[in-house]
């Protein structure tokens, strides 16, 4: 198979993806479900429904407040017991809706699908907003907002990004070989919507069902290309992607869309196709549920707000003490506190590990041995930065391009110190910015 | 012999004489006050006052860009003395110590996870809220000991700071650099102090701290002109503190103490340093 | 002309006057904690090198000499220095305060600078002529610039580096002014003395 050469940089890891290449199941319905307001990147949504109505799977709950913002909808029928504080992905507890499901699973009928004659970009703008998609690839950035913000860049590609570089998540590659469809039927909606020509659709080449079977049913759309990349994290970024399939650098501090391009996800396109074909609202997702303590892995349909509990339980539970909890990928994903949280639009998997598989180890001292600088895709220099940073230095921090990171995790895989970089560059960019905020307030 | 002393007197002389004549012709007027207070300030150039040095803080207090109390070194003397420089009242405030409000170390509390990363309490703060379970308790990570320009304040080996009260100028830098606002400044002459800032309900803070304030109001109902109790947190009222101290034993969770009794427990936190 | 060259040349590198001749080693390890500042320092010193070595050699070949008094030497260049750099300062605050305020701070650190003084009086014992003086002067000014620049570089990122706790501070600072010191002795070759 054709693959585009890669990009400068990164990393190949233990992929784990035969573990967890299992048909998609439903999860069950749990007792309650909890449904954060901020399950987006941007302004947490407003409520419009109070406690103690009772709700139709669909309806909306919670409006966008605000332009980079998504509304919240019911991912089942039954009532709204509480809007409360609840443990979020986030580590901290955020306001949420907790709903208590009646189980008759009653769909509601506020979003209609779109006729094809109503597809201008607008309307589509329009509609995809309402159904509250966001990138499902992890980044939970608001799909209109990225529509929005090619109106003043002019813009030639879609890209669909099928790479799911992660170890163990499968969710993306079952998603294309089960409903391979439905994902470029939202890629070509999707492309209307920007009013562009070309789509490619990237997919790393350890998928080779998924590009055989995309590859075939594409030929149904003009200038619609499948293209195989090199497995290599991180492939599935943004900027690595765009670099590989068209030979384009993303300027420093800017969007893709300066350069012409959007990248969205395969489950973000499989939802658009089911926001604007069937008028089903972003309710529920594909999450991998594996690592080296469950039982059995598996993909599921999680109803957005299922606690993580719930989807364990249905996966054998786990079959030794668990040391970390993750959710989304190993190397990007948050550790949990506990399984009390819920999936929401963003959560691409769960991973368990046992106490055996957490290591403990101190961090010592740089040794400037340069590992992370060879591997890091955006070319920055992670010692230098976290040398920095670990000494309040924000000012040496900030010139050495510490925003530029997107904490892709490499170089703290690859220190042989095992020193805390992606922490310590998070950190660095966290005080970057308020101190920003509070030169211009 | 002549010829040497002669000389080197005429060189002298005629060097004296250009440079008074220099210093005449290209004379630059500066304010006497200015240099007056650079005389005056203790000349640490520690920066606590958020000038760059005692001379920058001398030019602004000339130009009235800056307060006489700025400087907390010199003490209550020194701001006496400025004052009289610039012809003004002083009005000099009471001096003030920084105080650890927390009692609750690694055996007296419980941790939401084991946190291995950068030692800094701010960049542990990003990480969900912490790795205490106490929401408002000492982090004991050390960036107040970091922002410390005196040396002042040490961790003990529970990860709780301390503040050796004898190095503590009162400068405040401390509480600025604490992300869960710990650390306040308390006046030197109070001994009796509540060490909790939580404001969590008494069943909570049990679940997570053996010595949290409950909120229970004992030590106001012990000495109630004393104590103030809000929102489950007691705390001293300076003003009116004679008293306090009764109220130190009948505290449940024992977070009040009395810094004169206390001496040697703050000994033994320094001695297993 | 050849001549003003290497002794230029041989000043800046080969005797370097920090790093080989060990002169001025106060500033050197004072000053030179960031670039900027660094770079301040170096030209000022070059300033009132020039001018110092200039008003030595005047002085000693038209005062000193004629008077047969050339055992005042010492005495009377750190009187003719000191007032020097004094005038110089006071000049400087009234023409030009923004130059002041970038060199004023290190002119009172040069007054009593042994670099300064070393250099006039290595002028005298060399038997430098005038323009030779001035070049020699020049050349170790810069030389003093260089290594001030380049080690004030080298501080910067030592900076970063976490050093042992015994040799954090001027500890760590000397080790690296003697390495850098053992990598000038690399010129030695390059100019024959």
């Amino acid at each position: 198979m054709n693959t585009a050469p890669t990009f400068r940089g990164g990393i190949h890891l233990p992929d784990h993806k035969r573990e967890t290449h299992h048909p998609i199941e439903t999860c069950t319905l749990p007792d309650q479900l909890v449904l954060p307001l901020s399950q987006h990147a941007g302004t947490p949504a407003q409520p419009c429904v109070a406690v103690g109505d009772r709700v139709a799977k669909g309806q909306c709950v919670a409006t966008a407040e605000g332009e980079v913002s998504a509304p919240v909808h019911a991912s089942t029928s039954g009532s709204v017991v509480a809007i409360e504080p609840r443990p979020h992905p986030s580590g901290r507890a955020l306001p949420a809706f907790v709903i208590e499901p009646d189980g008759e699973e009653r769909w509601a009928t506020d979003l209609t699908p779109l006729e094809p004659r109503q597809w201008s970009p607008e309307n589509l703008k329009q509609h995809i907003r309402d159904a509250g998609i966001v990138g499902m690839g992890g980044g939970t950035f608001p799909t209109h907002v990225k529509l929005t913000l090619m109106e003043q860049h002019s813009c030639d590609t879609l890209i669909i990004n099928g790479c799911e570089c992660e170890p163990w998540l499968s969710g993306d590659d079952r998603l294309m070989v089960e409903q391979g469809d439905k994902v470029l039927d939202g890629a070509d909606i999707l492309r209307q919507a920007l009013g562009v020509q070309r789509t490619l659709i990237g997919i790393e080449a350890n998928k080779p069902e998924a590009i055989a079977l995309l590859r075939h049913a594409s030929r149904k759309f003009d200038a619609m290309e499948v293209i195989c990349v090199p497995s290599t994290y991180p492939q599935g970024a943004e900027k690595q992607l765009i670099d590989v399939l068209l030979g384009r650098q993303v300027p420093s501090g800017g969007h893709p869309a300066n350069i012409g391009v959007v990248v969205d996800n395969v489950a973000t396109a499989a939802a658009v196709s089911d926001a604007v074909r069937y008028g089903r609202p972003l309710v529920e997702r594909v999450v991998t549920v594996a690592g080296p303590a469950l039982a059995t892995p598996k993909n599921l349909w999680v109803r957005l707000g299922t606690p993580l509990r719930t989807l364990v339980d249905q996966c054998g539970g786990s079959r030794e003490e668990i040391g970390k909890i993750i959710v989304g990928g190993p190397m990007m994903g948050q550790s949990q506190l506990n399984l009390d949280t819920p999936v929401v639009k963003g959560t691409t998997g769960l991973l368990l590990f046992g106490s055996q598989d957490v290591s403990l180890r101190e961090a010592g001292p740089c040794i400037r041995c340069g590992r992370c600088i060879a591997v890091c895709p955006l070319h920055l220099l992670p010692a230098t930065i976290t040398a920095y940073a670990e000494r309040g230095r924000f000012d040496g921090a900030l010139t050495y391009g510490a925003l530029e990171c997107m904490e892709c995790g490499c170089c703290t895989y690859v220190c042989p110190a095992a020193r805390p970089l992606v922490q310590m560059l998070r950190y660095a960019k966290a005080e970057i910015i308020t101190r920003q905020k509070e030169c211009l307030t | 012999m002549m010829t040497a002393i002669l000389s080197l007197g005429a060189v002298a002389l005629v060097a004296a004489l250009i440079l008074g004549w220099a210093s005449r012709k290209f004379a630059v007027v500066i304010d006497k006050r200015e240099t007056e207070i650079v005389a005056i300030l203790p000349g640490a150039n520690c920066g606590a006052c958020g000038f760059a040095g005692c001379a920058s803080y001398a030019a602004a207090i000339v130009a009235g860009q800056a307060k006489l109390n700025r400087c907390c070194l010199g003490g209550n003397d020194m701001i006496v003395r400025i004052a009289a420089v610039m012809h003004m009242d002083a009005h000099p405030p009471l001096p003030q110590k920084a105080l650890v409000l927390c009692r609750g170390d690694n055996r007296a509390t419980v941790m939401k996870y084991r946190y291995l990363g950068l030692r800094d309490c701010n960049a542990a703060q990003l990480l969900a809220d912490g790795p205490k379970q106490c929401p408002d308790g000492c982090l004991g990570l050390g960036s107040c000991a970091a922002a410390c320009p005196f040396g002042a304040i040490e961790i003990t080996v529970g990860d709780l700071a301390v503040v050796h009260h004898e190095r503590c100028v009162g400068c405040g830098r401390c509480a600025a650099a604490c992300p869960r606002q710990v650390i306040a400044l308390v006046p030197v002459s109070a001994m009796v102090h509540v060490l909790c800032r939580s404001h969590a309900k008494g069943a909570q803070v049990r679940r997570y701290c053996d010595t949290g304030c409950l909120g229970c109001g004992l030590c106001k109902k012990a000495v109630p002109e004393a104590y103030v109790v809000e929102r489950f947190l007691a705390r001293v009222d300076y003003d009116h503190a004679d008293q306090a101290a009764q109220a130190v034993a009948v505290c449940p969770n024992h977070c009040i103490i009395d810094l004169a009794v206390h001496q040697l427990e703050k000994t033994e936190a320094q001695a297993t340093l | 002309m050849t001549e003003l060259l290497l002794i230029l040349v041989s000043t800046v590198l080969v005797n370097n006057v920090v790093l080989t001749q060990f002169l001025g080693v106060c500033p050197f390890m004072g000053v030179s904690k960031r670039l900027d500042t660094s770079l301040g320092m170096g030209v000022a010193i070059i300033v009132v090198m020039a001018i110092a070595s200039l008003a030595t050699w005047l002085f000693h070949y038209h005062v000193l000499i004629p008077l047969d008094v050339g055992y005042l030497q010492t005495v009377a260049f750190v009187l003719i220095i000191a007032s020097l750099v004094q005038f110089i300062e006071i000049m400087l605050h009234k023409t030009s305060p923004a130059l002041y305020r970038a060199l004023g701070i290190y002119l009172p650190l040069i007054t009593t600078n042994c670099a300064v003084l070393g250099i006039a009086v290595l002028n005298i014992r060399k038997q430098h002529s005038l323009l030779e003086s001035l070049a020699f002067s020049l050349g170790a000014g810069l030389g003093f610039t260089l290594a001030l620049w380049i080690f004030a570089g080298l501080r910067e990122r030592l900076e970063l580096s976490a050093v042992p706790k015994c040799f954090q501070g001027t500890a760590i600072a000397l080790i690296t002014a003697g390495l850098l010191s053992l990598a000038f002795m690399g010129f030695s070759g390059l100019v024959k003395v």
